[in-house]
């Protein structure tokens, strides 16, 4: 208890310092009381009025910067009543300027900043031109719109002012040079990463071992244990490191999705430069997927699979270890090139032909040959999954007696390793025109950039299945221990997740709507789409269906997977107006999609990779996780979790658009600039962000419950919920190997029905049942 | 979950099925008998840079897989830094210091492959567990494995194939372009260094090939004809290789040799294979009467973007073309089966060398029909190749 009061106190500070944060941004007073000439324009541009800008000195802007230099402009207008004589004169003129990129800083009072744009302050409003210093970002062409008002001075904005508005440009330095000295120095980091990296792991793991047994703790006795872990091939251990690495990579994609959010927490906000944004929301749908989701599926496929299905381990052990140490190897260089600023910016779609183009940054190489190692690693635990549930379940064990969860993992690996391929053609076509200069995505040698899409999305759209129906597995699992009965419809449900693998391969072009692909085949894909929503729906009911019938007892892992209904459903029902073609123009690439997946990804997969780690983690470790801290866990990040993403949608339909580095809001009602949002995007945003450290940070307190019932947790007994397949029958941990005589699947009914009903049901049901106690 | 079967049953067939379950045991060809009984096998670790002790199951380490994977991490950094793609797209930008990056990268990967093979070396069969329920009942599961593995590299050439059909049929041909006299299909006019498709059939069976000694081909197509046969040779090989190791009525000494001949011809085959295709990409011949300049000579490359074509039956009359495109495809395409044949040829060198040491023999014949299972796919795949790439 006394642990609770503490993490309590410590969120509620972090939680009070976030949401202060964004108040410290630079927003100098008096927006209300400024009289802003510059907003009031009143019908078209006059042409008498002519803007300019200038360099301090007057000489005309440089056509390239130099990254990171700071320059004085000069900036006004010239004509219009501003300039003439006008007695009693009360104000001459305003301005408003945006920058695409790089810093502006103020330099006298004549000027402010408001949401991010610089406008002049009642001060300025009694002058024609003003001065300001602009920072160079690193790259990219830097664009300027200068918009002036010429005011006639009598006080009343409107009439009789006229405006006009130039765009100026100064281009990015050439990138040949930035090309060589950026890889140049990227080996440095590159090796420097992997020591830094290997160090910390090292000391972390070193730890976990001094704690395991102080006393004996000695380098020879650590040199054997650790090798045992590096060269493992055993099914649980790999099993772990998955989980591991898994949980690192969702840790680190977690910090980098926080980062993109203080940069959006506040309009025309560069907390981080579009350069990085560009990197960040790359990396952070990369690691998200491929190095989070993706092994920590894999973790619980691997411990539990061979488990459920009664086999001594998977088929291809070493086969499973290189499977995983691909994973870490691959990382290392989907990651290298952002600790030299020139990470892959080309988003975890890797869009053709930017990704094949001199503009993405170097670092798009290592991204393309490090997914390349990912679908190495996916296509061998295809191989080593498919054949193990084909050919090694228990010999009692038919394909309809087999769990669930694995039919789920199942069905999913069958669809990323008949997918995966075709990425990886795809990423070896990337690879070669970035390296040797090959032309398939180079569309002045006639290369076509849809091929790129089609062979990613071919892949694309069931990867998205590949992470969310394993979820549908644990929460089948879990909703049938939790209701204490069987799944309703468990033959349904096997169709079902099987029809849903199959469709997903017909479907994918519903990325590609807006995308200048065949018409025909925009309503084919169209129809196929809203059909997934079937199968989909009968899980659903059938989940419902299954508590309906049963008697549900609230463990965290339950409330874990009624949050995954809720929300999943609901992602599922945002999903079904894409497939609409034209509702589709209007929402793709918006915020809409970006809480569309969301719902389905953190909703779905992550609230069922939760459910998993709660339900089995006395399975895997032998300790009790405290319910007390998981219930805190749930509640803190469901709530958290929806508004975090629920407004989402709501900014989607007003226009934000999603991997855009910042966005603009109106400086009032009557505002015109193209691009830019009502004011209410903006306090959007800050409650999103907001809400997103309070996710984020919840995790921690899940991660703090498995450390410490890990070091000092109740143990666990064989089958603490009542589970009734063979994964709750050993010992928990499980011995090595984990069956001395491979189990027998009987019919429970047959073997029961005779008995009298209570016991039948007490055996099953409740979960501290001292018979089950003694199978430990 | 239910069964119409009753628990006696159930037990039965199981006592009866068990029996082949596991660790299947097997006569040993030499035995070197050692007395670990039953009880031990799954407590044993064994050593993880091997040789490993198969009368105790698979390996429970190696450290094969880490060294591996970190040995790709090393070389795909090297090849990344080493080749760069100019700002124009139209070349690499060859960076020769990081070279040693991709070589230590390979030395890497050998090693790693090194110690699983140094696993693999006492593999006597002893172990060959088989899969327990449908649809594979009783096969072996290493073989049950294979050709799932085969239906991943199904989706490999697919998508090879998918981008060279989207490229081929979305690509106007040089030819009805000169044809048009220099002008589109759709009227417009054809300026100098536009994409259009020259297909590598142009440069090695078309109009182009400089002479027609052979009665029945042009002599650019001598490499890729001889590969053909060499390829389908070899399967045939292989097969022999197989059946000569399930031979009972050879001593083992004398039945080694001839697998490890037999083998030893695969392997050769397979070499001319790829020394072909180089000689045929980057070397050309002119021996007696034989003469055919390198596609490379010929100026089919993925960076030219000024080929002279002068098409067939033309006179004098030429277009500057962009050829990338359909050299990229066509290098692609055919290196990738290129590194298949590559991937076999290092399997072969282990496997030679096994067949040298006596490694196989009537119980433990079975990797032969693995690796023969995949060389088979290999060579399937040169024959959809062959006639798409090199003839049409
Ligand atoms: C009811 C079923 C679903 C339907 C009808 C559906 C439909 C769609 C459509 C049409 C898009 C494209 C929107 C656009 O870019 O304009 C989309 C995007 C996306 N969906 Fe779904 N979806 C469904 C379920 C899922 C599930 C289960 C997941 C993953 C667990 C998922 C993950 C994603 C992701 C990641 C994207 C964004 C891809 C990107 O552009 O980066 N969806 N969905
Ligand atoms: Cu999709």
């Amino acid at each position: 208890m006394k642990v609770n009061v503490k993490i309590l106190a410590i969120t509620a500070l972090l939680v009070a310092s976030l949401m202060l944060a964004p108040s410290l941004q630079a927003r100098s007073g008096g927006i209300n009381n400024v009289d802003s000439g510059c907003t009031c324009h009143s019908g078209s541009p006059s042409s008498d009025v002519s803007p300019f800008m200038t360099l301090g000195n007057g000489s005309a802007l440089p056509s390239e910067y130099n990254p990171g230099e700071t320059y004085t402009f000069s900036f006004g207008f010239t004509g219009g009543p501003g300039s003439e004589f006008i007695a009693e004169r009360q104000n001459t003129g305003g301005f408003n300027l945006v920058a695409t990129s790089g810093t502006l800083t103020i330099l006298d009072d004549s000027t402010q900043m408001i949401a991010g744009q610089l406008t002049h302050t009642t001060t300025g409003n009694d002058q024609m031109n003003w001065s300001v210093d602009w920072t160079a970002p690193s790259s990219g062409s830097a664009n300027f719109q200068l918009t002036v008002n010429s005011v006639d001075g009598d006080a009343s904005p409107g009439d009789g002012d006229h405006w006009a508005q130039s765009q100026f440009v100064m281009g990015a330095p050439g990138g040949v040079g930035e090309t060589t000295t950026s890889s140049a120095d990227g080996i440095t980091v590159l090796f420097s990463a992997i020591l830094l990296v290997s160090l910390m792991l090292l000391i972390s793991v070193a730890y976990v071992f001094y704690r395991a047994n102080p006393e004996s703790f000695s380098w020879s006795a650590f040199a054997p244990w650790i090798s045992e872990w590096l060269t493992s091939t055993d099914h649980k251990k790999v099993g772990t490191l998955y989980f591991v690495a898994g949980l690192f990579y969702f840790l680190v994609g977690g910090v980098i999705a926080l980062m993109i959010r203080i940069q959006l927490s506040v309009p025309g906000n560069d907390f981080l430069t579009q350069d990085q944004y560009n990197q960040f929301f790359t990396l952070h749908g990369t690691v998200m997927i491929f190095l989070a989701a993706m092994p920590l599926i894999n973790g619980f496929a691997n411990w539990i699979v061979p488990l459920q299905i009664g086999a001594r381990d998977l088929a291809f052990p070493r086969i499973n270890a290189m499977a995983f140490w691909l994973n870490p190897a691959g990382s290392i260089l989907i990651l290298c090139g952002v600790f030299s600023g020139t990470g892959a910016d080309v988003g975890w779609t890797g869009y053709q032909p930017i990704t094949s183009w001199v503009s993405s940054h170097p670092g798009t190489t290592f991204w393309l040959a490090g997914q390349l190692m990912l679908v190495a690693s996916s296509t061998l635990a295809g191989i080593n999954f498919i054949t193990t549930i084909c050919a090694m379940r228990t010999p009692s064990m038919g394909w309809m007696q087999m769990p669930l969860f694995t039919w789920s993992v199942f069905v999913s690996v069958m669809c990323l390793f008949i997918s995966i391929p075709a990425f990886g053609i795809g990423l070896i076509e990337a690879f070669l025109d970035r390296t040797i200069a090959t032309a398939f995505f180079n569309t002045s040698a006639g290369g076509d950039p849809l091929l790129w899409s089609h062979l990613f999305w071919y892949f694309g759209h069931p990867e998205v299945y590949v992470v969310i129906i394993p979820a549908f597995g644990i929460v089948s699992e879990v909703l049938a221990t939790s209701s204490r009965r069987s799944i309703f419809g468990y033959k349904s449900m096997v169709y079902a997740m099987a029809g849903i693998g199959f469709v997903s391969f017909i479907v994918y072009g519903h990325h590609m709507l807006t995308s200048g692909m065949a018409p025909w085949l925009r309503f084919v894909m169209m129809l196929t789409t809203m059909a997934v929503a079937v199968p989909t729906g009968i899980k659903i009911f059938n989940w419902l269906a299954t508590m309906h019938g049963g008697s549900l007892v609230y463990r965290t892992h339950t409330l874990w997977s009624l949050g995954f209904l809720v929300t999943f459903t609901l992602g599922g029902i945002s999903g079904m107006f894409f497939p609409s073609i034209a509702m589709d123009i209007h929402l793709h690439e918006t915020y809409f999609v970006v809480a569309h997946f969301h719902y389905v990804l953190v909703g779905g997969t992550v609230f069922g990779l939760f459910a998993a780690i709660y339900y089995w983690y006395p399975k895997m470790t032998g300790k009790m996780m405290d319910e007390r801290l998981g219930l805190l866990h749930f509640l803190i990040a469901f709530i958290s979790y929806n508004g975090l993403f629920w407004p989402m949608h709501k900014l989607g339909l007003m226009g934000m658009t999603r991997r855009h580095h910042t966005y603009f809001i109106q400086a009032n009602e009557y505002s015109d600039v193209v691009g830019t949002l009502p004011p209410e995007v903006a306090s959007w945003n800050s409650f999103i962000t907001i809400n997103a450290f309070i996710f984020g940070l919840s995790t921690l307190i899940m991660v703090t419950n498995m450390v410490m019932t890990l070091v000092k947790g109740k143990k666990a007994p064989a089958d603490p919920w009542g589970g009734w397949s063979f994964e709750w029958l050993v010992s928990s941990p499980p011995p090595t190997p984990s069956f001395d005589d491979l189990p027998t699947l009987i019919d429970v009914n047959e073997e029961h029905g005779s008995e009298k009903k209570e016991n039948w049901l007490t055996r099953l049901m409740v979960p501290n049942d001292p018979d089950e106690e003694g199978m430990n | 979950m239910s069964t119409s079967l009753t628990e006696e049953r159930i037990r039965q067939i199981i006592n009866e099925e068990m029996k082949d379950y596991g660790v299947r045991k097997r006569a040993p060809p030499s035995a070197s008998d050692d007395d670990h009984g039953d009880d031990h096998h799954y407590g044993h670790h064994g050593n993880g840079w091997g040789p490993h002790d198969w009368e105790h199951g698979a390996p429970h380490n190696s450290w094969a897989p880490i060294i591996m994977s970190f040995g790709i991490t090393i070389f795909l950094f090297g090849f990344a830094s080493t080749f760069v793609m100019n700002d124009d797209l139209n070349d690499t930008v060859f960076n020769g210091n990081y070279l040693p990056i991709v070589l230590v990268g390979f030395a890497v990967i050998i090693s790693g492959l090194l110690v699983w093979w140094r696993q693999d070396m006492s593999f006597d069969g002893h172990f060959e567990p088989k899969s327990a329920g449908a649809p594979f009942q009783n096969i072996d599961i290493r073989k049950v494995g294979m050709w799932i593995f085969l239906m991943s590299e199904m989706m490999v050439f697919s998508s090879l194939f998918t981008t060279y059909i989207r490229y081929r049929m979305g690509t106007e041909s040089c030819q009805a372009i000169l044809d048009n006299h220099a002008t589109y299909s759709n009227g417009l006019p054809f300026s100098p260094g536009d994409a259009c498709w020259v297909p590598a059939s142009y440069f090695i069976a078309g109009s182009h090939s400089e002479s027609w000694t052979l009665v029945l081909f042009p002599d650019t197509l001598v490499p890729g004809a001889i590969n053909t046969f060499a390829l389908i040779v070899s399967s045939f090989t292989v097969v022999l290789a197989l059946k000569t190791a399930n031979r009972t009525d050879l001593d083992h000494e004398e039945r080694s040799r001839k697998i490890r001949n037999y083998l030893g011809a695969t392997l050769i085959l397979a070499t001319l294979f790829l020394v072909l295709k180089l000689i045929e990409w980057f070397v050309g011949f002119n021996i007696g009467p034989f003469y055919a300049p390198s596609l490379l000579d010929d100026g089919y490359t993925i960076h030219n973007e000024m080929y002279h074509f002068a098409g067939a039956g033309h006179g004098g009359e030429y277009i500057d073309v962009n050829l990338r495109l359909s050299a990229a495809t066509f290098y692609v395409a055919t290196g990738t089966h290129g590194a298949h044949v590559f991937g076999g040829i290092i399997g072969l060198v282990y496997m030679t060398y096994k067949a040298h040491k006596g490694g196989y023999s009537p119980t433990n014949a079975v990797s032969i029909e693995y690796f023969g299972i995949y060389w088979h796919f290999v060579d399937l795949v040169w024959v959809l190749v062959f006639p798409a790439f090199y003839l049409y």
